[in-house]
């Protein structure tokens, strides 16, 4: 059974999720062929080909940043190959493309998977439901291709086979340049002074928090520790913090040593942002918050209370 | 501009325990409250913005029993002028979904359809980008941002890492909204009461025209997540626990 | 509380009688810390300039306390004058967001906590006696009436805790409504969310009839000012408007008023007690003093317990301090800059010996409770609910 794999790259960088494509399509255990579209391709496509077993590149400058000639494109090429399954992240561009390119193989489609096996032929996913608090099994109905969206960090790309697959070049099957989506730029997030991709010690703050005027509270923790104050989703969206400081699959990704996360109930998009990092310690008043699931130590209580308290000791252990 | 929002009731399992019902395929909803899923609610609230700065109308719809008519009203209330609810059994994947839904919009009159980009109970994020494609309109994904120009729309996309893209895209066109995009307003019970009075159309799925479609996926069953490994709960009054983490903290070698 | 379209305040307050004396300003508990200025807000009202309401972001500082009313020369009521105020930001929808989600999850999860209602009776699971469900159709002279707050914030329901344990002791012969238990409305309706407290006050009163309550006894002064004063008055307009709304008095009591008739009846004596070690301050609370003139019942039951040294705020009474904690306020900061008040009262209690701060509201154990912890207190002051006191005293 061959699987296809999108090899999913950005302004020059090839991202992670393209080997956890590969290592999810090894579970099916067969032949894993990425495809790599776009320009400039040539060091994405050997480091791909060092862990598939075949590259096809299409270089073509009409599809680089355009979900929708990427759509079209991966269209033609299954088409042609008939490939078991087409396998990419759930990431912002599989969201864009992956449904839409169901709809045009005429194929059964599953996403934001996180456990995917083969049965008489038949695709079987594993999904994490209703905020993570339900795993459900489904069968994909019997089709030519089956299209597959994995979740960003739950299939390690750590140990994969070394293939060093063949790299080929493929004419690119665009019929026409795509004009009712034109890709324009990239706009960085407002950048604050503040990196928290790089700070060893996060202090991150959810929901929890209540209210913009407890941030100094975190702050304070911070300076303390010597580390850097970042967030969950919903602060930002309440414009507590600016976006550089979100924490989670759409904002940054942190593998710091120490994560104190605080208030944080642990939804699967802020969780995914930081699992790596070393200690994951949680604080929050409801137990059963999935946050404790990742964490290696925790605190059931309500952080206004603990943070301050938190701040005071660690003062007097520091003098 | 003429914006058609799809909208879908979902329960609250953010904070609620959650347990599996005897027959392995769905859970127990008796103790759960159920609201307009959270990605909808900016999606309305966005269609009503955009009524309000241009001119145009605002149509939400649903799919589902008489129970999900109170999102409907709640729209209504938050400024939609029209809204219709097919009458029928929740669908049974995203798929037969897209396909009521298509149905149903190709004979309305619009500029934009907006949906969620995801929904809090299943989270696939797949309806929006499948009824573009059944419609065979542009669309975009987890749109952040939306600015109208003439005859096209630049939206932006959110990307991994706070990074955002900018389209152009022409109209008609289908976009899937991200969170956060805007701050969707209250909408208060008076506010509710004084809607009733908007056009809430009942259609069956006979009056919408919707041919019957095999499923995508079919549910094998659901189940809780095995216990797994349960963080090391640090006890004691606040101060006490904080003082044990402050601590634990030092000996690690985090200050 | 009349639903006020915009620009018709003048008529529905009454305005015009405002002599622009600022009494209500002088008084007002935040005006020395926040924006708020009501002598403004009054002028607004009576010159009906209210459209531009969404910049006055000190409206949502105004705690409710109500001493704006009380010292009124004109008997006006310039804290309702707020709360119109914010009745018409939030038919607008532009609130702010904390508060825009307290509000909507009343309408969801029945409380503004955003807790889930499943979880409403959590706090019972650490309890050693058995408590009546009167939901669960068993049968109670007293609905004890927990509340929002104390049923779901770690710190008060150890209150509610307290209260079962107590009236068990004391044989009175209650239940509770447990998951079941509606919000009172209190809060939304400060918060300006007239229709959705209408909606609770029918919901209310017709659970009520539904399982028999006639007699409530409360935690929270909140819960007793709302269900006192503002349910009947709104039951008769509602009625007024057609709305179906059972004929049921209720006979509502805060806690401490009804224990002061047990001391009365000689069920409740210091002979039933522990020795208590400590000096006591009370915090009136504004929606027990302020609100509702009710002094001295807590001090009776204070006054009864074996080796409290009672002693008194300079500010109390009618004059008491708020805690900043009602009117919403426990979902809007505010403008405020400087030290909050809870902070100033813990530091009178300090001056003044105190080492425990007696209250009888959930909001007052929280505000305080923080402040004492913030201001340094906690290795020698205690903030106490009177019915924590008397969970520890009793024999």
């Amino acid at each position: 059974m061959t699987v296809y794999i999108l090899a999913e790259h950005r302004r020059g960088e090839l991202m992670d999720v393209t080997f956890e494509s590969i290592s999810a399509a090894r579970r099916l255990n067969d032949e894993v062929v990425a495809i790599l579209l776009g320009t400039d391709l040539a060091d994405h496509a050997e480091k791909v080909a060092k862990y598939a077993d075949k590259v096809l590149v299409v270089e073509d400058e009409r599809i680089e940043n355009n979900t929708e000639a990427y759509t079209q494109v991966i269209g033609e090429i299954i088409k042609k190959d008939k490939p078991k399954v087409f396998l990419m992240g759930n990431t912002s561009m599989g969201m864009d493309i992956a449904p839409a390119l169901a709809i045009d193989l005429d194929s059964p489609i599953a996403t934001d998977v996180v456990g995917i096996s083969e049965e008489g032929g038949r695709i079987k996913v594993n999904r994490s439901v209703y905020n993570g608090k339900v795993l459900s099994d489904l069968v994909l109905r019997e089709a030519e291709t089956s299209v597959i969206a994995i979740r960003s960090g739950e299939f390690s790309a750590a140990d994969l086979e070394e293939k060093n697959g063949e790299i080929t070049k493929v004419d690119s099957p665009l019929k026409e340049t795509i004009e009712n989506k034109k890709f324009l730029e990239f706009v960085e997030p407002v950048a604050g002074a503040v990196d928290i991709t790089q700070a060893d010690v996060l202090i991150s703050v959810g929901r929890g928090i209540k209210d913009k005027d407890n941030l100094p509270m975190a702050e304070e923790l911070a300076d303390a520790v010597g580390g850097v104050v970042s967030c969950s989703r919903p602060v930002v969206d309440y414009d507590w913090l600016p976006k550089d400081r979100q924490v989670g699959t759409s904002g940054k990704t942190v593998k710091p040593k120490f994560y104190l996360a605080f208030g944080i109930s642990g939804a699967f998009q802020h969780v995914a942002g930081m699992k790596g990092a070393t200690m994951i310690v949680a604080i929050n008043k409801d137990i059963k918050a999935p946050i404790f699931s990742v964490a290696q130590y925790g605190i059931v209580d309500d952080l206004l209370k603990v943070m301050p308290a938190l701040t005071e000791k660690i003062k007097e252990l520091k003098s | 501009m003429d914006v058609i929002v799809c909208v879908k009731k979902v329960p609250d399992t953010a904070e609620a325990d959650v347990s599996v019902d005897a027959g392995g395929r769905e859970i127990n909803k008796e103790r759960l409250t159920f609201a307009i899923n959270e990605w909808d609610n900016y999606a309305v609230e966005e269609a009503i913005r955009l009524k309000e700065e241009d001119e145009g109308t605002v149509t939400v719809v649903t799919v589902g029993g008489k129970d999900k008519e109170d999102i409907l009203r709640r729209s209504l209330a938050m400024g939609a002028d029209k809204a219709i609810r097919v009458d029928m059994e929740d669908p049974e994947d995203s798929f037969v979904l897209a396909n009521v839904l298509c149905t149903l919009i190709k004979d309305q009159k619009f500029d934009l359809v907006f949906f969620g980009a995801q929904s809090g109970d299943f989270n696939s994020g797949v309806t929006g980008a499948m009824v573009a494609r059944m419609l065979g309109i542009s669309h975009a994904a987890m749109v952040n941002g939306v600015e109208v120009l003439d005859g096209s729309i630049k939206a932006s996309r959110e990307l991994e890492g706070g990074l955002n893209e900018i389209y152009e895209i022409k109209l008609p066109a289908l976009f899937t909204i991200q969170t956060g995009i805007n701050e969707p307003r209250y909408v208060s019970i008076s506010g509710i009461r004084k809607a009733r009075k908007k056009p809430l159309d009942v259609m069956t799925p006979e009056d919408v025209g919707v041919t019957e479609v095999k499923p995508m996926l079919s549910l094998e069953k659901m189940y809780l997540p095995p216990p797994g490994k349960i963080a090391e709960i640090i006890g004691g009054s606040p101060e006490e626990a904080a003082a044990k983490l402050a601590s634990l903290l030092k000996e690690k070698g985090a200050f | 509380m009349m639903e006020v379209e915009e620009g018709n305040f003048d008529e529905a307050y009454d305005v015009y009688a405002c002599m622009q004396c600022g009494k209500c300003t002088g008084s007002c508990a935040v005006s020395l810390r926040s924006d708020l200025n009501i002598r403004e807000l009054m002028r607004i009202a009576i010159l009906n300039k209210n459209e531009d309401l969404e910049k006055h972001e000190e409206i949502w500082d105004c705690t409710s306390c109500g001493i704006c009313t009380v010292r009124c020369p004109r008997d006006l009521k310039p804290a309702e004058v707020i709360i119109g105020m914010r009745s018409s930001l939030v038919e607008g929808g532009t609130i702010p967001v904390t508060v825009r989600d307290a509000l909507e999850s009343v309408g969801t999860n029945n409380n503004p906590w955003g807790r889930p209602k499943s979880k409403r009776a959590e706090w019972l699971e650490d309890l050693d006696v058995k408590v009546k469900n009167i939901s669960e159709g068993e049968e109670a002279e007293y609905l004890l009436y927990i509340g929002c707050t104390a049923s779901y914030d770690p710190r008060i329901q150890s209150v509610s805790r307290a209260a079962i344990n107590v009236l068990t002791k004391l044989g009175v012969d209650f239940g509770i409504l447990g998951e079941e238990e509606p919000c009172c409305g209190s809060e939304p309706r400060m918060m300006g969310e007239t229709g959705l407290f209408e909606m609770l006050v029918e919901d209310n009163l017709t659970l009520f009839d539904e399982f028999g309550i006639s007699k409530i006894i409360t935690l929270s002064p909140h819960a007793y000012n709302t269900f006192v004063n503002d349910y009947p008055e709104c039951a008769k307009r509602l009625k007024e408007d057609d709305v179906e709304i059972p004929d049921i008095e209720l006979e509502v009591k805060h806690y401490t008023q009804f224990l002061e008739e047990l001391i009365d009846d000689g069920r409740l004596d210091g002979e039933m007690m522990n020795e208590f070690s400590g000096t006591v301050i009370y915090h009136d609370p504004c929606y027990l003093g302020k609100r509702n003139n009710i002094f001295e019942p807590p001090r009776k039951i204070l006054n009864i317990i074996p080796g409290a040294r009672c002693i008194e705020f300079d500010r109390r009474e009618d004059r008491s301090l708020c805690c900043e904690g009602g009117g919403g306020r426990m979902w809007a900061e505010g403008t405020g800059t400087g030290e909050r008040n809870a902070i100033i009262r813990v530091n009178d209690a300090n001056q003044d010996g105190a080492n425990v701060i007696a209250v009888a509201c959930p909001f007052c154990l929280s505000t305080l409770e923080d402040a004492h912890v913030t201001a340094g207190y906690e290795e020698t002051m205690r903030v106490m609910d009177i019915f924590e006191i008397l969970d520890e005293v009793l024999k």
